[in-house]
């Protein structure tokens, strides 16, 4: 898999810059520390328990680009989010890609979730991917509009699906970006036969 | 007065005239040369022989039909075997090397240089972009049009949001064409 144009330097609303990378089997003991250092309200919504050392060890272990694809935000030398891109290989949704997402509090609303989500999508699109989905709780305000804005609409919503910390239970919305039709404008330039062609 | 004469083949659905189209526009556009391009379908483009002359010249070209080309690229079997006896001796052919065998049809002191286009275009994710792989080893075998000038010609010619795994394949492609050219040299 092709890794061309990272390391990406990434210029945030305040002025400070960080720099994204897809994760190496070095990053443990950072990631780590930053899973750990993530509030609890943060650390909730994912899907597994990232404080414990061999979840985390397990990630960098496993390293499979094809299947999961992890990018690491770094200011200062230390891990301030982390974005994946998770595929299957095998059955009927190997053209869709689940994007997953958690950012350190002090660079929430920096304009880094969004990079690294459009990091993704770019990726995402690179490999071949038809359709992208994110899960996001329906009081992430923040997280819609950032995914709104890369071209996600919300296609599914999974009433009482998750429960925060108080045992309020909220709405699950999918939100989905189906990239196909760049691809099927591409399958008609190469018909042959239009003698516009790339016009 | 530089001349020289393109011919590209395969079936229709492979993006045979868009390659055309693209080199010719690099070298016209974006390369300061002159440029001309006439297409041929099947009955039925997709799937059916689909062919695209291309002239490209440092003067105008008062004749745009290709005879005789003095670069031959084919990315299907039929292509091959209808258009390689006309390539010019000492011309160069660019083929689809897991779809084509070249022969004894090939003209004498003709070079051949052949690329896993479709495959390389596999793993980057598309196949579709096969074609791109195939012109991106067109410039770097021939090096008639600089790189930057085909690539110019890429993102301009592919649509919205598709330019970055096109100018990959174009990249893998030259890179492709310019290790072929080095082994054949070495």
């Amino acid at each position: 898999m092709s890794l061309d144009g990272y390391p990406v330097v990434i210029p945030l609303r305040d002025g400070r810059t960080v720099t994204v990378r897809p994760m190496t089997a070095a990053d443990g003991e950072r990631l780590l520390r930053f899973f750990r250092a993530l509030p609890e309200e943060d650390r909730q919504f994912l899907k597994e328990d990232v404080t414990q050392k061999e979840v985390v060890e397990r990630f960098v272990a496993e390293l499979d680009y094809e299947r999961v694809f992890p990018l690491l935000a770094e200011y200062q030398g230390e891990i301030v989010g982390d974005a994946t891109l998770h595929r299957t290989k095998h059955g009927w949704s190997t053209h869709v890609a689940a994007i997953r997402m958690v950012v350190a509090r002090q660079f929430q609303r920096s304009g880094l979730a969004t990079a690294l989500a459009r990091l993704l999508v770019q990726h995402a699109v690179n490999v071949g991917v038809d359709k992208m989905i994110a899960e996001i709780v329906d009081n992430q305000v923040g997280a819609r509009r950032a995914f709104a804005k890369l071209g996600f609409v919300e296609e599914a919503v999974l009433k009482g699906h998750v429960k925060d910390r108080s045992g309020v239970r909220r709405d699950l919305v999918i939100m989905a970006n189906d990239v196909s039709h760049l691809w099927e404008a591409m399958e008609a330039m190469v018909a042959d036969f239009s003698p516009t062609v790339g016009a | 007065m530089a001349k020289t004469e393109i011919r590209v083949g395969g079936l229709g659905g492979q993006g045979v005239i868009l390659s055309a189209h693209i080199i010719g526009k690099a070298a016209s556009i974006y390369d300061d040369k002159y440029a001309t391009l006439i297409q041929a379908f099947g009955p039925e483009a997709r799937g059916s022989a689909c062919s695209a002359q291309v002239t490209v010249s440092d003067e105008t070209i008062g004749y745009p039909y290709v005879k005789n080309p003095d670069i031959l690229v084919v990315m299907s079997p039929d292509a091959y075997a209808q258009f390689v006896p006309t390539l010019k001796p000492g011309g160069v052919l660019l083929y689809e090397q897991d779809l084509i065998t070249v022969d004894d049809r090939l003209p004498a002191g003709a070079r051949a240089y052949g690329v896993p286009a479709t495959r390389l275009a596999e793993e980057l994710g598309r196949r579709l972009v096969l074609n791109i792989v195939m012109v991106g080893f067109f410039a770097g075998v021939t090096e008639l049009v600089p790189f930057e000038a085909i690539a110019n010609a890429v993102k301009s010619s592919v649509p919205k949001g598709t330019e970055d795994l096109n100018l990959r394949a174009l990249k893998r492609g030259y890179d492709y064409g310019r290790d072929q050219v080095a082994r054949a040299t070495a």
